[in-house]
């Protein structure tokens, strides 16, 4: 059983998992507790407190205090708040893995999301195909898929064919997307999808537990998880990343291997876009902005090497929900929201620091093993 | 002896929970939520302060502690914006104040507050199709209208305009641009409108947009500015003083020197000080008071600000923001 426990301990991203229990412990600790009012929904439609007497006989509204940060709707939006920054680490962590670096995935999330977002107005309850919204939610779901698909292609097409450093192609495609995005959609954002999406989306499980996004972040990440771990075109990307001449010289096709990684990147900004179209019910060419730096900081706290490589699905989506929780803890502690981006800042490093020493503890303690 | 530390530490966490009980408190302090757009955008500063003060005054009058939980985003990000509203919610907040980056985003978010007993009112940025109780802001259409009305004045009815416009997302800079095109197409026919430039919204990608267009247009010779964001940094416009006349929305401290030199003919400012303490005000009312604008949306006139009436106006700025 000890040894068990050891072994848990000793595998790559438990640094990362230490990190969360720690956050974890000081959030709910210093946190607070927070009443959550109780409401009722009259027959009306009327939402209204439920009242209750107080010690005085005096009619006041009743309440249940909780713990802040140890709540299940608090934790259940902790969870959704990572998986769009979560679902397209994984994707970005195998495109570090391999050496590169996709600068494009919240254009690519942007440009997926208008599309699919004029397909779902248009099977929308006021768009002209309003009577076939099945096949509406079909379409969208392929189109924002398949345009996310696309965009990946065009950029791995690019990086390989064009023999430049991907962080200058997708720096100029990320421009190019948003810049679609923008004038497919004028700059409105676009509403009014067939609701199936929303239903099934922003499922309610439970009391206020939106869980959907979150699982399709698990489940991308348990994807990713086997082809890099498990499959043998996974492993192809560790090759390339580590070596690309050596992999190339051992029969890697390693072109093949690159167009694929940006690929799987870009089809991952494509649905963390179909999670938040459903989610929050709307697309704009403003989607997403800024998030290429959220996730690729997400896969290298994750313990993905810029130089290619090293990483993993798991240590990215962990990554995201590290970044989520120092954001979140920043709110729940009440600390100034202008200090923000510093404390992330820091914690982003801290982290860093902290994953690495885990590893060359665990190395260390490997060759004392050893020798 | 670590064993027995983690396993303290573990039943702890599991016993939290659990120490959730029913109870009934008269409410003796409010936390209102405040979500605006950008924290770089010194208009929500403003706000704050004016909610912040708001909270005080109203704090007093009600003998109720009243806290401003801000919550805006650092840069404009209206998914971020639907996060917050959902965190305030978590965290408690007996009431929200938004104004909205894009309302079609934010609408689900302010909707699952409301249902959840908190009420929410929006300023500066509505979200006409949520279940928010009042907006309190700028007529946008009207606002442009007047802008175009001043500046097609100040060229004698002739000449180029480019119209400055901020985040192309926004609602209410559409409507504004909406009502710069209309009131030209319907006042000035000698005027032709070149195009509406979007920036993002910080001063310094406002003023590099400016220098571009008059780069590229040299014909301009007027200004519209929905916004003011070119005006926060110093020397944006490079053009000599009356050559090109320009009319801009929004009147702080850093703005107010191109007033004085001649680069900008007519302010309009916007009472962003009134956003925040205005909302704080119809989210107490509608708490305690349990009352609620006849009419949901709440008009917040603009101030005409010139040469000549900038003196009293900066008697007004040192109350709204004092230095």
């Amino acid at each position: 059983m000890t040894s068990r426990l050891r072994s848990l301990f000793h595998f790559q991203e438990s640094g990362l998992i230490l990190v969360i229990i720690g956050l974890g412990i000081i959030l709910a600790i210093f946190g607070g507790t927070v009443p959550k009012r109780v409401v009722q929904t009259l027959p009306n439609g009327d939402i209204e407190p439920v009242m209750t007497k107080n010690a005085q006989g005096e009619e006041v509204p009743m309440v249940i205090m909780r713990n802040k940060f140890f709540n299940p709707q608090n934790l259940a939006q902790l969870a959704k708040d990572s998986s769009f920054i979560g679902i397209m680490a994984v994707g970005m962590a195998m495109v570090i893995i391999s050496g590169g670096i996709d600068l494009s995935v919240g254009c690519v999330f942007a440009l997926a999301a208008v599309l699919a977002a004029n397909v779902l107005h248009y099977y929308g309850p006021t768009g002209a195909g309003s009577a076939s919204p099945g096949l509406g939610l079909a379409l969208g779901i392929a189109t924002c898929l398949g345009v996310a698909a696309l965009c990946g292609l065009i950029n791995g097409a690019l990086v390989v064919a064009l023999r430049v450093h991907p962080f200058i192609i997708t720096l100029g495609t990320m421009t190019i997307f948003r810049g679609i995005a923008f004038v497919v959609t004028g700059g409105q954002s676009v509403t009014d999808f067939p609701p199936m999406l929303q239903n099934v989306i922003k499922h309610e499980t439970g009391e206020e537990l939106y869980l959907v996004p979150s699982l399709v972040m698990l489940v991308v990440m348990g994807l990713g998880w086997i082809y890099l771990q498990r499959l043998a075109a996974g492993r192809r990307v560790f090759a390339v990343g580590g070596n690309e001449l050596a992999a190339r010289f051992s029969g890697i096709r390693v072109e093949r291997v690159k167009l694929a990684v940006y690929v799987i990147s870009a089809v991952c900004a494509g649905l963390a876009a179909l999670m938040s179209l459903g989610y929050y019910g709307s697309g704009s060419s403003g989607d997403a902005d800024g998030y290429e730096l959220d996730v690729v900081a997400a896969a290298v706290i994750g313990g993905a090497s810029l130089t290619g490589g090293r990483g993993s699905a798991l240590g990215a989506m962990l990554g995201a929900v590290v970044l989520k929780m120092i954001s979140s803890g920043i709110i729940l502690l009440g600390i100034d929201q202008s200090y923000s981006k510093v404390i992330i800042g820091g914690a982003v490093i801290t982290a860093v620091v902290m994953d690495k020493l885990n590893t060359w503890l665990t190395q260390r303690r490997l060759s004392r093993a050893a020798g | 002896m670590k064993k027995s530390l983690l396993l303290v530490v573990a039943l702890a966490i599991l016993a939290l929970p659990v120490r959730t009980t029913a109870q009934t408190e008269t409410p003796k302090s409010l936390t209102l939520g405040l979500v605006a757009k950008a924290q770089s955008n010194a208009v929500f500063q403003a706000a704050r302060r004016g909610a912040e003060v708001a909270a005080v005054d109203l704090g007093k009058k009600y003998g109720i502690a009243i806290k401003i939980d801000w919550r805006t985003p650092n840069d404009e990000n209206a998914q971020q914006q639907a996060d917050n509203i959902e965190q305030l919610v978590l965290a408690g907040a007996n009431g929200i104040a938004v104004s909205c980056s894009d309302a079609n985003k934010v609408t689900g978010a302010i909707n699952d507050a409301v249902k959840n007993g908190v009420p929410v009112v929006t300023f500066d940025s509505d979200a006409p199709q949520s279940m928010r109780f009042a907006t309190y802001g700028t007529a946008d259409k009207e606002c442009g209208e007047l802008i175009m009305d001043e500046l097609g004045k100040e060229m004698g009815g002739k000449g180029v305009v480019a119209i400055l416009a901020g985040n192309q997302n926004a609602p209410n800079l559409q409507a504004r641009a909406k009502g710069v095109r209309d009131e030209c197409a319907k006042k000035f026919p000698g005027i032709t409108i070149l195009d509406t430039y979007y920036h993002k919204e910080t001063p310094a990608d406002a003023a590099a947009k400016v220098e571009q267009v008059m780069e590229a247009n040299p014909q301009i010779t007027g200004w519209a500015m929905i916004g003011g964001w070119p005006l926060f940094t110093k020397n944006a416009l490079k053009w000599a003083p009356g050559t090109v006349k320009c009319v801009a929305v929004d009147a702080l401290r850093p703005e107010l020197s191109y007033l004085e030199d001649g680069h900008v003919n007519l302010l309009l400012a916007q009472q962003c000080y009134m956003w925040g303490y205005q909302s704080v005000t119809l989210l107490v009312d509608k708490i305690v008071n349990h009352k609620t604008p006849p009419a949901a949306f709440v008009p917040s006139p603009l101030i005409l600000v010139t040469k000549d009436t900038l003196a009293d106006y900066k008697k007004k700025l040192d109350v709204w923001m004092p230095e």
